[in-house]
């Protein structure tokens, strides 16, 4: 009975368990060999082991109220940026995709835009938008917003003829066109802008976060680096490095929430099938 | 304005069609459609048959209305075309599925009918009996990427059915299905006709399709299209597989062939020479 119950238990790896059990036991290495470089090998004032590093987490950072706020203004700022980012983004990209024409003359100029190095306007953007919440609202906006636009636009370039002539011949007005072809079309490539603006997001606020070091993270990151204390340090990066990763995430389950085509399964009515 | 002929027994009517494609005088400009007339009948079935580019889809563009001819007029139960479609009139089965990837198929019935109109209490009665008919009834949660290509023409074709428009003009329909299917779905086609008194028009390559399925067979030249002879078919609908046993159906079908032969050997001819205006 007891042999029963084991073999019961021994079932083969599915193909996914494998990878994730691999993945867990690569990034354990990796926290281990940290671990033990920083018992061993670092200079202590550049590096600490991890675990002293999780020990700041919760005596430096998470138990410190003034830090907390600041993390928490950070988030407030990704969200608020990435928000107004959506919004304009894909008005502009819809307003810059609807025609030939617009696309003709406006695509170039987004292009040109989105490929200039930002982060040489960043102290002029301090300038007029002040050391507050605004700079960084400001900076990530202006990171995410066109990658959003340029998926937006090439969304929209490449509906099928096929499908829009069919959906005409079929009476379709322009609306129902817009939300039954072309907004479902679009929806793949607009989470691919949808994505990279979150990346490009993250990092323009983060990146004015640090900047600016008189108050809010970026205060407390020189802070800890001019003290030499990497543990606290470490901790407070790790702390950003972890909202990013829960801002792409939140992202990626939208993604796949929302694609058309994906998850739902509609009830066929007919008035046969009511009758039993 | 007043259509050219207000005849009530024609359905559709084509004048003088000259279609180009590219721009005036460059060398890709391509003379599609030469001064096309025809005249169709309601309650008929017309195939347009014919070699591969001479013009039959860019007829059925027309006639429902995706663009205007270059020259000339179609004409739809009286009211001229002009580029506009007729939904009310006119269901369109295109060469190519048309199905939305992102819908499943009962979906893509829905927003068909929803798109012309239809009673929301309808829509799905409707694409299930269209299904039925097609034998489809089981896939109509799936996806159409889930379908064999086969299947997901059956249903492209039972999408054009089920919003029983009195016109329905079909683009090969059956390009991508096996034989038997193919007759079977014909049959079908040939009872509904009888039943429904609809108007089809009819693209294929098969001549035994074309003869089984028409009362009439405009046999057109190779590009640029003309219609170079009408062939009639009198057998009343429904036709049964018999039809195809007696001799005439043979000879109808042969006299096909030798009008086609003429054209493609032509096609084949035009292509082979290479033209000086390349180099
Ligand atoms: N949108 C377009 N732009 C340019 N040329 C076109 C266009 N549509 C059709 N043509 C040209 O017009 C001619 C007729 O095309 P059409 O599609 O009507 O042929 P078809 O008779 O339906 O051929 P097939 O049997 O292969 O489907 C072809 O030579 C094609 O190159
Ligand atoms: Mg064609």
């Amino acid at each position: 009975m007891s042999v029963a119950a084991n073999t019961a238990h021994v079932r083969p790896l599915t193909h996914g368990q494998r990878v994730f059990r691999w993945r867990l036991a690569f990034l354990a290495a990796v926290v281990l060999l940290l671990e033990l470089y920083g018992w061993y090998g670092a200079d202590p004032t550049a590096w600490v082991p991890v675990s002293k590093i999780m020990h700041s987490l919760y005596k430096d950072v998470l138990s410190d109220s003034k830090i907390v706020t600041a993390l928490g203004w950070c988030v407030m700022q990704i969200t608020v940026a990435y928000v107004l980012s959506i919004i304009f983004g894909v008005l502009i990209g819809l307003a810059a995709g609807s025609t030939n024409f617009n696309r003709r003359t406006l695509f170039p100029i987004i292009l040109i835009l989105y490929v200039i190095p930002q982060v040489s306007f960043l102290p002029l953007l301090v300038l007029s938008f002040g050391l507050g919440s605004a700079a960084k609202i400001a900076f990530g906006f202006s990171h995410a917003v066109f990658p959003i636009i340029i998926n937006v636009v090439s969304g929209m370039r490449s509906v099928r003829e096929l499908h829009l002539n069919a959906a005409r011949s079929m009476g379709a007005s322009r609306f129902d066109t817009i939300r039954h072809v072309i907004l479902p079309h679009m929806v793949p490539s607009l989470f691919n802008g949808l994505r990279l603006g979150m990346t490009l997001n993250l990092l323009g606020v983060i990146l004015a976060e640090l900047y600016v070091s008189t108050s809010g993270v970026g205060y407390y990151t020189k802070l800890f680096a001019e003290d030499f204390n990497p543990g606290p340090l470490f901790a407070l990066i790790g702390s950003l490095a972890f909202i990013a990763i829960v801002f792409n995430e939140l992202v990626r389950i939208a993604e796949h929430r929302l694609t058309p085509g994906k998850h739902k399964q509609t009830a066929i009515k007919t008035k046969k099938a009511e009758q039993p | 304005m007043s259509a050219p002929d207000a005849n009530n027994d024609v359905a559709i009517s084509v004048r003088n069609i000259t279609q180009r494609f590219g721009e005036a005088g460059s060398p890709d400009e391509v003379l599609a459609l030469d001064d096309v007339s025809l005249d169709i009948k309601r309650g008929e079935f017309v195939c347009l048959l014919g070699p591969s580019g001479c013009g039959k889809s860019t007829i059925l563009n027309i006639v429902g209305g995706l663009f205007k001819p270059t020259q000339g007029t179609a004409t739809v139960a009286g009211r001229l075309v002009e580029g506009a479609p007729h939904p009310d009139q006119i269901a369109f089965v295109f060469q190519e599925s048309t199905l939305l990837p992102w819908y499943t198929v009962i979906e893509n019935f829905r927003i068909a009918l929803k798109f012309r109109g239809m009673n929301k209490a309808e829509w799905d009665d409707r694409a299930m009996a269209a299904l039925r008919a097609v034998g489809m009834a089981s896939f109509a949660r799936h996806y159409p990427d889930q379908l064999s290509v086969g299947m997901r023409q059956r249903v492209n074709m039972a999408r054009g059915l089920c919003v029983e428009t009195p016109i329905l003009l079909m683009d090969e329909p059956f390009a991508a299905l096996d034989e038997q299917t193919r007759m079977v779905l014909g049959e079908d086609l040939s009872q509904l006709l009888a039943a429904r008194q609809k108007t089809i028009v009819f693209v294929t390559h098969s001549l035994a399709e074309a003869v089984f399925l028409s009362d009439r067979i405009f046999v057109m030249t190779a590009r640029p299209g003309k219609i170079k002879t009408i062939i009639d078919v009198n057998e009343s609908h429904p036709r049964s597989p018999d039809f195809m046993l007696e001799p005439r159906f043979s000879e109808l079908r042969n006299e096909c062939y030798a009008l086609l032969r003429d054209e493609i050997r032509r096609t084949v001819a035009a292509q082979r020479d290479p033209q000086p205006a390349g180099t």
